[in-house]
């Protein structure tokens, strides 16, 4: 969402990017992923939004910034591209809080 | 489906719900029995886990805070059952005779808290709707650790190329199984049917968490969301 005066900072802690980056590359996730998806993990995505963050923090590039919110957007279309099974609630089970005793017994 | 047979929603699995009573114990049993302990590794598993940490957050923010005495419930159970979600009581069952390890603790507490999120944030016809037991069975057993390599390996299933996902597709149609009575062909459809957008579906982890690096980060990320979407 754009406001007014614009995005002021990146969508992560620069640090994090990196961080992600190192986890990905090392064995144990690299494991995981070929356990999980048979194919070895890439990585690349993640060194280059570091380098896109820390552009943006220091330089205020509009590039970095394209760049680095191109690559979020991205992964957030990645996460949801899948038709769900269920509805989502608007909002939550009215019978949550209720106390115990309460609900009605299941009927089988 | 064939309605012939009656169904009991796997209900007899957990005998101390049967009758719909809630006991409590007396203070004998809740210090020396296998209740005791259960509390103890529940309420460790709650403050120190991070694959828990990060479901709790998540339901508080989706209106359905947790209580432990409330949505917790230490029972004993009939065979090897772990755990279960009791939709109609909103409670989460942990078999208290069959958790002995603390790992085992945080994974079952981890496997039904995906039970209980699903029925918060979505329309979850869990008594009537295969399809919707059956989605969150996968995303349960996908994103909780029960089919991580060691835990595949101690259970003598020894499989490595996408291994997981096999793991994720036979657990999740033993515990249909376990609670509904359709035969294994109609479950194995079922599970088919469904499976994609299910093992895709990593909320609120945004990843599988294989680890409990992968959970911390998992964590991280969840905290930080209103940065995040603010700055996309």
């Amino acid at each position: 969402m754009q406001t007014s005066t614009g995005n002021v900072k990146p969508p992560r802690v620069c640090d994090n990017y990196w961080s992600e980056f190192k986890h990905c590359k090392s064995l144990s996730n690299r494991f995981h992923h070929y356990y999980t998806y048979g194919t070895t993990p890439s990585c690349q995505q993640w060194k280059e939004d570091y380098y896109n963050c820390r552009e943006w923090e220091k330089h205020k590039g509009t590039e970095a910034k394209e760049e680095l919110q191109k690559s979020e957007r991205n992964r957030v279309a990645e996460q949801s591209k899948f038709t769900p099974v269920w509805k989502l609630r608007q909002d939550p089970p009215r019978d949550w809080h209720l106390p115990l005793n309460q609900d009605k017994p299941q009927d089988s | 489906m064939d309605q012939t047979k009656e169904e009991d929603f796997g209900y007899d699995l957990f005998p101390e719900r049967r009758k719909g009573k809630y006991k409590k114990g007396s203070i004998a049993e809740s210090l020396f029995t296998f209740n005791h302990k259960c509390q103890v590794m529940l309420q460790f598993a709650m403050e120190t886990s991070p694959y828990a940490k990060l479901l709790l957050s998540a339901m508080k923010s989706s209106g359905c805070k947790v209580w432990k005495d409330r949505h917790f419930s230490c029972e004993d159970c009939d065979g090897t059952v772990s755990g279960g979600f009791d939709a109609a009581s909103s409670q989460i069952v942990l078999c208290q005779n069959n958790i002995h390890q603390q790992s085992h603790m945080n994974r079952v507490v981890t496997h039904e808290l995906i039970h209980a999120f699903d029925h918060c944030r979505a329309d979850v016809d869990w008594f009537n709707n295969f399809r919707h037991l059956a989605c969150s069975e996968i995303r349960a057993a996908n994103l909780s650790g029960d089919c991580s390599f060691s835990n595949e390996v101690s259970r003598f299933n020894f499989g490595l190329k996408q291994h997981h996902q096999e793991c994720v597709r036979s657990r999740a149609i033993r515990s249909i199984l376990a609670v509904r009575k359709i035969n294994r062909e109609e479950a194995e459809k079922i599970v088919d049917e469904v499976f994609e957008p299910c093992f895709n579906d990593h909320t609120p982890f945004g990843r599988i968490p294989h680890s409990k690096k992968d959970a911390k980060f998992a964590y991280r990320d969840y905290e930080n969301r209103d940065r995040y979407y603010a700055n996309l």
